[in-house]
């Protein structure tokens, strides 16, 4: 039996992004463990795992986040050819390799199947670079990776009964790249698979930077000499300070630079749409748009 | 006498923006001294300084050094600058600088700005408020660091104190000159000097050279950065720094997707105008005009 798993904050979000998608992917035997948030992400996930682990005939578990819609509706059968490998313990469809902190994104990425669907400015699809095959680029692959995005999990029942999240890390940050350390530690692969998801969430993602750098700092911390590459890099601490410092001021003045040009590029348009619509023939021709518009 | 110096590394550049500034803002008896660019920026710029305190005795009040890309919008940038360096501890004045610098990236620290513009060319040219990037939170008065698109330096910052030829990459130039000043126990100040500023949107072009000015200047004020205690222990500093690194990418891919976003909304509202029957079938009328318009102007 492959179960789902959610844990929810907001009910509406879970109504129209998870619940489509569980039940799309679900099939009749499924167990649901629909529960409400109790604290952390790792908190809540636990609660489930330990749920999960209750039952004998658990083939595996899939643990979505409330804005996250599985697409496929044949997912349980490629979760299942995924798990024939008894060694893998965990699946997604987002990863990476030479991950080195909880910004997996600045590794090297092998597979994106999802979409970031977004309301804002009338809305619109993100698509990440494997969404597709047939635009896919020749990295695109699914097989074993360093770590997976957490927003659509799915979990060996060796994993369930075996690994938990790590609750003194963070209220939400790095719960996923820790697992998938964990996982990995104890001697398990973790893989992505051949399944798509549409994640619906606005295009911000690091709303709360604080929170999120506190959990880069303690991630780094706890695997430091346990992983190769986790929190280590070039040189001694002052050279390492010092470096980043550069470096992050750059892709400050990077995230300016765009929003500058974007900014004259919008500048641009809206100049470009006055201007169409100060026209003589744009007013002449409204009669003939009035009368599409009512047909 | 207030002398204007410009290094120039575009002719053609500072014929049509600096030199017109100057031009507006000189007195009648303001020498004007225009060298050519030679090696790094902290190179021909103290070259500039060399020359005007060569030529000139105590009858310097003041150089300004604007960019080749710099033009002066005011009429009284003489006496403006006169107010600024009226108490004698001012060394170095600008349009825009910033308290709590702590980087090369003074921008990063609190912006105190005169009203500047920034006209840019590309997307079929525009303007934009100075620093809108980098909005001002604080009002004009003593700073720790000016940028150097626009220079004011007292005749004892003239004879005294040199930019750092030692900065490989140029990077930082402006951000060194004015630690060095205070360093020295002069003030660094904002003043109401009007400019536009001639450059393109991007705001750093050779990230690598970039990072290791940022580096080099790092290194060379640690543990002499005005305002900043000694380093005690590196491994925090490092963690964060590393951390606010990643942080700074993701916001970076983050801005541009929502920016993104926002520039598609309108291109799609303008495909849809545009595409509509109704304006093409009206694009004979539009081309009249054209015509009409042209035939007028020739």
């Amino acid at each position: 039996m492959i179960a789902f798993g959610c844990s929810i904050t907001k009910p509406d979000q879970f109504r129209r992004c998870a619940e489509p998608g569980i039940r799309r992917a679900e099939e009749p035997g499924s167990e649901r463990y629909v529960l409400p948030s109790i604290g952390s992400i790792a908190e809540s996930y636990n609660a489930t795992l330990d749920r999960a682990a209750e039952r004998d005939d658990l083939e595996a578990l899939v643990l979505v986040h409330q804005d996250a819609e599985i697409v496929d509706a044949d997912l349980c059968a490629k979760l299942r050819e995924a798990l024939r490998d008894p060694e893998v313990g965990l699946i997604g469809c987002v990863g990476a390799l030479d991950v080195r902190s909880i910004a997996w994104w600045e590794g090297s990425v092998t597979l994106a199947s999802f979409i970031n669907r977004y309301e804002a400015h009338g809305g619109g699809d993100l698509a990440s670079f494997s969404w597709s095959w047939e635009e896919a680029p020749p990295w695109a692959q699914t097989g074993e990776v360093e770590t997976l995005d957490g927003f659509v999990l799915a979990f060996s029942p060796w994993a369930v009964r075996n690994i938990r999240f790590d609750e003194s890390l963070s209220q939400f940050h790095g719960y996923d790249l820790d697992y998938c350390l964990q996982v990995r530690e104890a001697g398990r692969k973790v893989v992505t698979a051949d399944f798509r998801a549409i994640h619906h969430r606005e295009i911000e993602m690091l709303p709360d930077p604080e929170e999120w750098i506190e959990a880069h700092i303690s991630v780094a911390e706890k695997w430091d000499g346990r992983m190769p590459r986790i929190g280590t890099a070039p040189g001694d601490w002052r050279e390492r300070a010092l470096r980043a410092e550069a470096e992050r001021d750059v892709a400050d003045a990077l995230a300016r630079t765009k929003v500058v040009e974007l900014e004259a590029r919008a500048r641009e348009l809206r100049r470009g749409i006055a201007e169409t619509r100060e026209s003589l023939s744009w007013r002449l021709s409204a009669p003939v748009r009035r009368l599409g518009a009512a047909r | 006498m207030i002398a204007f110096g410009t290094v120039v590394s575009d002719a053609e550049a500072y014929r049509r923006f600096a030199a017109a500034g100057v031009r507006l803002a000189a007195e009648p008896d303001s020498a004007v001294h225009v060298l050519s660019a030679v090696g790094s920026i902290c190179r021909g710029t103290n070259l500039l300084l060399d020359t005007v305190a060569a030529a000139h005795g105590d009858e310097l009040e003041a150089l300004v050094i604007v960019d080749s890309r710099t033009e002066l919008t005011d009429r009284d940038v003489c006496a403006k600058v006169r107010a600024a360096l009226s108490d004698p501890a001012v060394a170095v004045a600008g349009a825009v600088g910033a308290r709590a610098v702590r980087t090369l990236a003074w921008w990063g620290g609190e912006v105190s700005a005169a009203p500047v513009v920034y006209r840019y060319y590309e997307h079929g040219g525009g303007e934009m408020e100075g620093y809108g990037w980098a909005p001002p939170t604080v009002p004009l008065g003593e700073v720790d660091a000016v940028d150097g698109f626009l220079l004011v330096l007292s005749p004892w910052a003239v004879r005294n104190v040199r930019f750092d030829e030692t900065l490989a990459t140029g990077h930082g130039f402006d951000v060194d000159y004015c630690l060095q000043v205070r360093e020295a126990g002069r003030k660094v100040v904002t003043a109401d000097l009007r400019a536009i500023h001639h450059r393109t949107l991007e705001l750093v072009s050779d990230f690598e050279a970039w990072v290791e000015g940022h580096i080099d200047l790092a290194e060379k004020w640690d543990g002499r950065w005005p305002g900043r205690e000694p380093e005690a222990d590196w491994k925090p500093r490092a963690r964060r720094a590393e951390a606010e690194r990643e942080a700074a990418r993701t916001f970076a891919y983050s801005s541009a997707n929502r920016l993104d976003a926002e520039v598609l909304a309108l291109e799609r509202e303008m495909a849809a105008m545009t595409g509509s029957p109704s304006w093409r079938a009206t694009a004979p009328l539009r081309w009249i005009n054209r015509m009409r318009r042209r035939r007028a102007r020739a």
